[in-house]
């Protein structure tokens, strides 16, 4: 079947069986490996990606089925050479460490921000319970979100 | 020549980077995506290659017949034990020899659930997922054994030659602790569990194996945090050169110990290639594999006696420690080692005896996590003492601070402590916690305040006779630099720390440095990230290197002005005179002086380091296995919910002896990191078996520490500065994970007034102890 993605304000027209996930289309179609995947089970929050606005997780999304909806992905974020609010903010606060969550941590954070550029320590903590992060504590993370939104507000 | 340079387009604000949260190297890359990780490397025409793995946890495999599987539309290889040379790998060969024990495609004998025996490489997911149910196995299954105390009980189904299934029985043993115990005051016995946890890093192993069939070369695109060590590995089983094996680090989605070898899919990624006449074969692994089928932590029981006088001076201890191993010894010898020695560290203690059992069950394999056996014992040891001060009716703290090694001492086992900042992240870590105000006076709020404590080596020697790290400082004639390191950035961020190291030497801004590492054909022999030796050992290389790309460069220097190159050096991007202070020249310029017609000078600095240690004896545990040792000091303070169960806890205090901070920030996070580990471990991270089958292989079922429920963390730097550490820097980082679920347990002793001996600590073990409490009293 002929599907057409709006993937970061571009839109690719992808011949698809129609079981792939948004995930396999974005890595392995697509090339974009900024998406990663920790268990293709929707238990690690690492292929988060946004559509319209909010945060799914790309590997239990079928592509086919969100034909017309707004996909941003961790490559859409920047605009140029500048770097979201949030991409800046997990680099000065130190968050990130190994870096494979961070993509999908930066687009729970984004996505949890556009709403609510200031949000209450417990709210940050719901909005990223999904997304796992092995190597840091979390308090760093923590501090970028809420910088990050203070910028975005302003 | 000019005196005075316009300013360099290099010089940034981190001209003298050591000591300055300098941004990751890496930081853009991973914001973006951009960053590559081997779990994104691919090839036009790569195969994807599965592992075909033993359903059984214990069988004769009596034949394997892959016809069906090679007959399949798109298969491009199948591998089993004949196409190998059979070669065994382990991880403990130089001390341990006979503990090398596991084949990457295994022949006569299957020992766990996942056990590889064959490998498949085909166009596609599918197919290879086809491949694998289409290659007939006939098994005979044999009885499997899977509770250390089953295994060792004669009789008991063989895994492999050792008697009893004992793999190892590792002695400690000084002085005479049978006298002492004798002529203690107070003797006290416990016995902990320590249960199994797993790295389960978020980027599972991954590699790409190529292997070019006529030049006979393999390059394996890898996530191991011990690229130099997955070579060896490879070049041995494979009988290749170390130079016709190319490992390349890509970068790593975290290790905690999980990636120090080499699996066999990596030898298989290998093989499939070159049966597939040279395709790239990728193995990824899926959640579930990584679970069940990597390396896990050691399962221990933990059992220890101590003898001390009414003083509080303990006099003996003793003990044994029983690991179960799983099917093969990894990295089990060392760990075991560990798991008994690490209290010398701390501890003045001077009669000792400890047995170490390493148990073959036929449950998924045991090696490294992050702790190396110091989680175990931590836990162990800090509840122990909190248990022995308080039957002395002594504050633990009183209690600990009588019995704590000091700084330049040698312990019973000849580890030789120079720098030791124990007493001082002791003192901050209760002023900043505030512990003489809290300490057994939150009871009636159900709060508790614990204290634990710790050492850590920076390296060990653990898995060759040395340990050496090396690098290499090349400096382009426009002045930038290339730093190579064969140290592997697993994500703590070695490739900055180094970097800032070698730019501090050198006298230049950090931005002049690039710094590729962990590549095997380009990139000078390192042993790995693990035991906290990276900034320790490679960063004395890098010290080393920079130093001597240096001289290089004041050679010439000296020469065109007929100076003594004693009484120049490079500082904050100039060359100076040392005597006058005055600047010469800047570092662009004497760069263009070393590239120019008269001198033609290639500036190629080279370091190697190898820690100044001493072997140790695994028959009694003598030896300073480490170059600088690193303290901590830890406090936890919770609230028990003495209705459902529950414990908060609701704040943490970590004071850490570094030796200096070369990056500040990432010292930090590298704390929070070993907090939250030492969180999930003290209450949820508990992998669980059945007849050897891993029940919980996932994230929903294996918990790890979320967003929601982490408490505030306080970190405390404590910079001692060592004289043997790269600008007094010591490892550091992996320590702070050690007391951590003592602190949490001694705390909840504080709050409640019960003991939790058996992690993790869950709601239903706290509800059972406040029972059995309340049948005491009644």
């Amino acid at each position: 079947m002929q599907v057409n993605l709006n993937i970061n304000k571009k839109q690719y027209s992808l011949d698809l069986v129609g079981n792939e996930t948004l995930l396999e289309i974005l890595r392995d179609r697509l090339s974009m490996t900024g998406t990663k995947t920790a268990c293709q089970e929707t238990e690690c929050g690492t292929c988060t990606v946004m559509i319209n606005g909010k945060a799914v997780l790309s590997c239990i999304t079928l592509a086919a089925n969100v034909q017309g909806d707004q996909i941003t992905t961790i490559e859409g974020l920047a605009e140029g050479d500048v770097l979201h609010p949030v991409q800046q903010a997990f680099i000065d606060h130190g968050s990130v460490q190994c870096g494979f969550c961070i993509p999908g941590m930066i687009m729970s954070s984004v996505a949890l921000l556009q709403k609510n550029p200031e949000p209450t320590q417990e709210e940050v903590e719901y909005a990223l319970d999904g997304n796992i992060c092995r190597c840091a504590g979390y308090p760093k993370i923590f501090d970028a979100v809420k910088e990050a939104g203070k910028k975005m507000k302003k | 020549m000019g005196l005075t340079a316009k300013k360099s387009k290099f010089e940034d604000q981190y001209v003298d980077p050591v000591g300055k949260s300098v941004p990751r190297l890496e930081g853009k890359g991973i914001v973006t995506g951009q960053l590559k990780y081997a779990f994104d490397v691919s090839f036009p025409n790569m195969l994807v290659g599965k592992m075909l793995r033993s359903p059984h946890a214990h069988a004769k495999i009596l034949s394997i017949d892959t016809s069906k599987a090679e007959a399949l539309p798109g298969v491009k290889a199948v591998v089993t034990a004949r196409d190998t040379h059979q070669i065994k790998f382990g991880s403990n060969e130089y001390f341990f020899p006979h503990t090398v024990d596991q084949m990457a495609l295994e022949a006569d004998k299957v020992r766990y659930i996942g056990d590889e025996l064959a490998a498949v490489a085909a166009v596609d997911e599918e197919t290879a997922d086809q491949a694998l149910r289409l290659i007939d196995v006939k098994y005979e299954v044999l009885p499997g054994v899977f509770e250390i105390e089953e295994a060792i009980k004669p009789g008991a189904p063989q895994i492999h030659e050792a008697l009893n299934n004992i793999a190892l029985i590792l002695p400690v043993n000084f002085n005479n602790p049978e006298r002492m115990m004798k002529e203690a005051d107070y003797v006290r016995e416990d016995k902990f569990w320590c249960p199994v946890a797993h790295p389960s890093p978020m980027e599972p192993h991954v590699c790409v194996g190529q292997w070019e069939t006529f030049t006979n070369k393999i390059t394996l695109w890898s996530s191991s945090q011990a690229p130099f060590k997955c070579r060896e590995a490879l070049a041995k089983t494979l009988k290749m050169d170390l130079n016709d094996v190319r490992v390349i680090k890509m970068a790593v989605g975290g290790g905690f110990g999980g990636k120090l070898e080499m699996l066999p899919m990596d030898f298989a990624a290998c093989l499939l290639s070159k049966k597939a006449g040279g395709l790239p074969v990728k193995i990824c692994l899926t959640r579930e594999e990584e679970f069940t089928t990597t390396r896990r932590k050691h399962g221990m029981i933990y059992r220890v006696k101590t003898g001390v006088k009414k003083d509080g001076t303990i006099l003996a201890m003793m003990g044994d420690v029983f690991a179960d191993g799983g099917a093969y010894c990894s990295y089990g010898p060392t760990v075991l080692a560990a798991a008994m020695m690490r209290i010398f560290m701390v501890y003045k203690i001077q009669h000792f005896k400890m047995t170490g059992y390493r148990v073959y069950t036929n449950n998924p394999i045991s090696g490294a996590m992050r702790g190396f056996g110091g989680v175990q014992s931590g836990f162990a040891i800090e509840s122990h003492m909190d248990l022995i001060a308080k039957d002395l009716g002594m504050d633990p703290v009183e209690f600990r601070l009588k019995n704590i090694t000091g700084p330049n001492m040698v312990t019973v086992n000849k580890m030789i402590l120079t720098t030791n900042g124990l007493r001082e992240c002791i003192d901050k870590a209760l002023k900043a916690s505030d512990w003489a105000n809290k300490r057994g006076k939150m009871k009636h709020l159900k709060k508790g305040i614990g204290i634990g404590i710790a050492a850590d080596v920076m390296g060990s020697k653990m898995y060759k006779s040395h340990e050496s790290a090396g690098a290499i400082v090349k400096v382009e004639e426009d002045g930038s630099v290339y730093f190579f390191t064969g140290a592997a950035d697993t994500g703590q961020g070695s490739n900055t720390a180094l970097s800032q190291i070698a730019a501090q030497e050198l006298g230049v801004s950090f931005s002049r440095i690039k710094c590729k590492a962990g590549d095997t054909e380009i990139t000078p022999f390192d042993t790995g990230s693990f035991a906290s030796r990276v900034t320790f050992i490679s960063g004395n290389a890098a010290l080393l290197g920079a130093r001597d790309a240096k001289r290089q460069i004041l050679d010439v220097v000296a020469k065109e002005y007929k100076m003594s190159i004693e009484d120049l050096d490079i500082k904050a991007e100039k060359v100076i005179i040392k005597k006058e202070g005055r600047s010469l020249m800047s570092f662009d310029k004497a760069l263009e002086l070393c590239y120019s017609f008269n001198y033609g000078k290639q500036i190629i600095g080279r370091g190697s380091y190898n820690p100044k240690t001493t072997p140790v004896d695994f028959r009694s545990g003598e030896g300073n296995v480490s170059g600088s040792y690193g303290f901590e000091a830890q406090i936890a303070e919770v609230e028990v919910d003495t209705d459902t169960g529950e414990v908060k806890v609701l704040e943490l205090w970590d004071a850490h002896d570094i030796g200096k901070a070369i990056n500040p920030q990432s010292c930090e996070a590298q704390i929070e990191g070993s907090l939250a580990m030492g969180l999930g471990y003290t209450f949820y991270e508990d992998l669980r078996f059945k007849n050897g089958r891993v029940l919980n292989a996932n994230f929903a079922g294996y918990r790890v520490p979320r967003a929601i429920g982490i408490p505030k963390m306080n970190t405390i730097m404590v910079e001692t500065d060592d004289p043997e550490g790269p600008f007094g820097a010591k490892g550091m980082g992996e320590a702070a994970l050690l007391p951590t679920s003592a602190a949490i347990a001694n705390a909840v002793e504080d709050a409640i007034g019960v003991r939790i001996k058996e992690l993790p600590i869950t709601p239903e073990k706290i509800i059972k102890a406040l029972k059995e409490k309340a049948v005491e009293k009644s």
